[in-house]
């Protein structure tokens, strides 16, 4: 039910723990590096300088229209990927994968493919909520303001400790500074995403939960 | 109703789409009862054992849920799932040994007359033909209007489809070529233009190696490079003649990216009062012809398992035949999808995994994108449109089933080389004793209120061009 799918506290979780399972914007070099993007801070693979994201293997400064191609090739895919339909049954002898869909949608239709046999119950895959979480997350990565407060979802695991150690912290009036620089162009980042954002359906019903929320309880 | 297609994307429910798979097979038995008068006690179950023949009615499906996208069916893995009304949503094998000529595809909706005699399979022995939708008719009154209205003159209109760059640039020198023969030899009265205008699967676009030739600035989006280079282009048009825009589902301008798609927004592409922007798929009326428009590659994608004379048809005729049969644009279910093999190393970045192991990932690149809740607005209303046109990657064609006009433009540009585009040519209606052919059901004292079938197929020239 929709009260189920209620998180009051969404905006109070970090961006680490909320895009736990988001996939990193990957981006591309001409040199042929490939690296994750996490947006302004500390990377061994990129730096970002006064005018946007610049391959540390190479020093080339990536154009803007190069960011925005491979965020919006990604988000695209992701959106096809939702629409390709794969169901999975949750009963764990069963656990078929399938783009098959009972009329009853929920039933499994079994390893025989006949629809009955099986008790487990058919969910999407890719469900719309984590398309909806991953195109947040493709948001919050360009958000500097919360570059600045250094909220983003790390790139690297407290555990990997040896990636650590070849990244250079960014001092706090060097990030200030570089979160400024790259506003505008970021601004354009985020505009790319919110295009896909408003039209997806659960960004209403989020809305709608935010507002239920707000509601002050009836008192019996 | 353009309306409609303005639904939000990215939440089907999967109930939703369920009820919607549930009445395409009931819907169909409606139909078929109405059509056909049979009694209601023919109709069974065909997943349970019967000694007597019953008529079923369901949707053709495989024989296991596992079965890869590019498998390649046969006679031996077809299932046919019931609807809840009709056999509580239960799939039965099919035994088609007794038939003799067929043509079967998934998610096909099909009507068989046979029995299941042990329980477990559903024997054929006859396939009843799902009825037609009629064809388009018009009054001899308002024929007559038209052709006023076009001074006797035949309708020329130019169909070409997208991509309109090759895959090793964005360059749209052939695009500039095209708008200077429209305005200078075929001054057509239509074009009408099918994305993607901008591929998101280019592989410039994937790469982010993107260019664009000729420009001081390089645009900051690709949703900017349509403003900056495709719509100038297209402004050049004569603007006495109508351009009609259709997306398809890799356009970048589209951020409806679902089958059934909304149109793309003409105020955002910066296009002048000539240039109307229609869904995908759509449907509308130029005089009297009807022509229907779907922008999903069903002729790529509709794989069928075919017997007899069926096995001997052009494959075209058949999907075509299907299309009309099964009253909507893409009857394929599930729809298709399209994957590259990747190397694990460069995917390990995504998954924020530093594992060297060699394994082959699959990553997703496009597909039909059915947004299946949606798909009633996919089927034709309640005739037959005159022409179709729906474009495929596979070489053009144009051909006349069931007396509809059936063209695939093929691309305007294709990955390494030009591609091929359509001039249409309708003349006018011809009232005369050999001309349409009259209704004759329709018997009116009123020579004016006389209804006709438009014979589009009788009337219509189809020339291909090279781009
Ligand atoms: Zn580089
Ligand atoms: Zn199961």
């Amino acid at each position: 039910t929709a009260s189920n799918e209620l998180q009051p506290l969404e905006s109070m979780i970090s961006d680490a723990e909320r895009f736990k399972n988001s996939e990193y914007l990957t981006l591309q070099c001409s040199c042929g590096s490939s690296f994750k993007f996490g947006g302004i801070q500390a990377s061994k693979d990129y730096m970002i300088t006064h005018h946007g994201v610049q391959c540390n293997r190479c020093s080339t400064n990536f154009s803007n229209l190069r960011v925005t191609s491979q965020l919006e090739k990604i988000i695209r895919a992701n959106i096809s990927l939702y629409y390709s339909g794969w169901l999975y049954c949750d009963d764990v002898t069963c656990g078929i994968v399938t783009r098959q869909i009972s009329v009853y949608g929920r039933r499994c239709i079994g390893h025989s493919g006949k629809a009955h046999g099986c008790k487990g119950i058919m969910r999407y895959r890719y469900s719309d909520k984590q398309l909806y979480n991953q195109l947040l997350f493709f948001d919050s990565i360009f958000d500097v303001d919360k570059a600045k407060k250094r909220s983003l979802k790390p790139l690297y695991e407290e555990q990997g400790e040896e990636d650590k150690e070849n990244v250079k912290p960014i001092t706090q009036g060097a990030l200030d500074a570089l979160c400024e620089q790259n506003r505008d162009f970021f601004d354009i980042c985020r505009g790319v995403i919110n295009r896909y954002l408003n039209n997806s359906g659960r960004r209403y019903v989020d809305m709608g939960s935010i507002f239920e929320f707000m509601v002050p309880e009836q008192k019996a | 109703d353009s309306k409609k297609f303005k639904f939000k994307t990215m939440r089907q429910k999967l109930l939703e789409s369920a009820d919607v798979l549930d009445d395409q097979i009931d819907s169909f038995a409606n139909i078929i009862q109405q059509h056909y008068q049979f009694d209601s006690f023919v109709f069974g179950n065909p997943a349970i054992a019967s000694q007597n023949e019953i008529v079923a009615i369901g949707r053709i499906v495989p024989d296991s849920p596992l079965i890869p996208q590019d498998a390649i069916l046969n006679s031996d893995s077809l299932y046919l799932e019931t609807s809840r009304l009709n056999g509580i949503g239960q799939r039965v094998p099919l035994n088609l040994k007794n038939i003799e000529n067929y043509s079967f595809f998934l998610g096909q909706i099909v009507c068989l007359k046979g029995l299941n005699p042990t329980g477990e399979s559903f024997v054929v022995k006859e396939i009843i033909q799902l009825p037609l939708l009629g064809a388009p008719v018009t009054s001899k009154k308002e024929l007559k209007e038209f052709n006023k209205l076009q001074q006797n003159q035949s309708i020329k209109i130019i169909v070409c489809s997208g991509p309109y760059t090759s895959n090793s640039n964005l360059d749209f020198t052939y695009l500039v070529d095209l708008v200077e023969r429209i305005n200078n030899e075929i001054k057509p009265h239509l074009v009408i233009m099918l994305g993607p205008f901008i591929d998101i699967t280019h592989p410039k676009i994937a790469d982010g190696s993107i260019e664009i030739p000729n420009l001081s600035k390089q645009p900051d989006t690709l949703q900017d490079i349509m403003k900056t280079t495709v719509s100038p282009i297209l402004k050049t048009i004569n603007n006495k003649i109508q351009v009609l825009i259709i997306p398809s589902l890799k356009d970048v301008n589209s951020n409806h990216c679902a089958y059934p798609q909304d149109s793309l927004d003409k105020k955002l592409l910066a296009l002048p009062k000539n240039f109307k922007c229609f869904p995908n798929p759509c449907s509308f009326q130029i005089n009297e012809i009807l022509i229907g428009i779907s922008n999903n590659d069903i002729f790529k994608d509709l794989k069928d398992v075919t017997r007899g004379d069926s096995d001997k048809q052009n494959r075209f005729d058949r999907i075509a035949n299907h299309i009309i049969e099964q009253r909507r644009y893409y009857p394929l279910f599930p729809g298709s999808m399209k994957t590259k093999k990747v190397n694990s190393i460069q995917n390990n970045i995504n998954k924020n995994e530093y594992s060297t192991k060699e394994e082959e990932l699959i990553e997703h690149i496009s597909g039909a994108d059915l947004d299946i809740p949606y798909l009633g607005l996919s089927e034709f209303s309640d005739v037959i449109p005159d022409i179709l046109i729906i474009p495929s990657e596979l070489r053009f064609f144009a051909r006349v089933v069931k007396n509809v006009v059936v063209i695939n433009p093929s691309n305007f540009m294709r990955q390494n080389s030009p591609g091929t585009y359509v001039v249409l040519s309708i003349s006018p209606p011809d009232l005369g004793e050999n001309g349409l052919t009259k209704i004759d059901e329709n018997k009116t004292t009123n020579e004016d209120d006389q209804l006709y079938i438009h014979d589009v197929w009788k009337r219509a020239r189809v020339d291909i061009f090279k781009t």
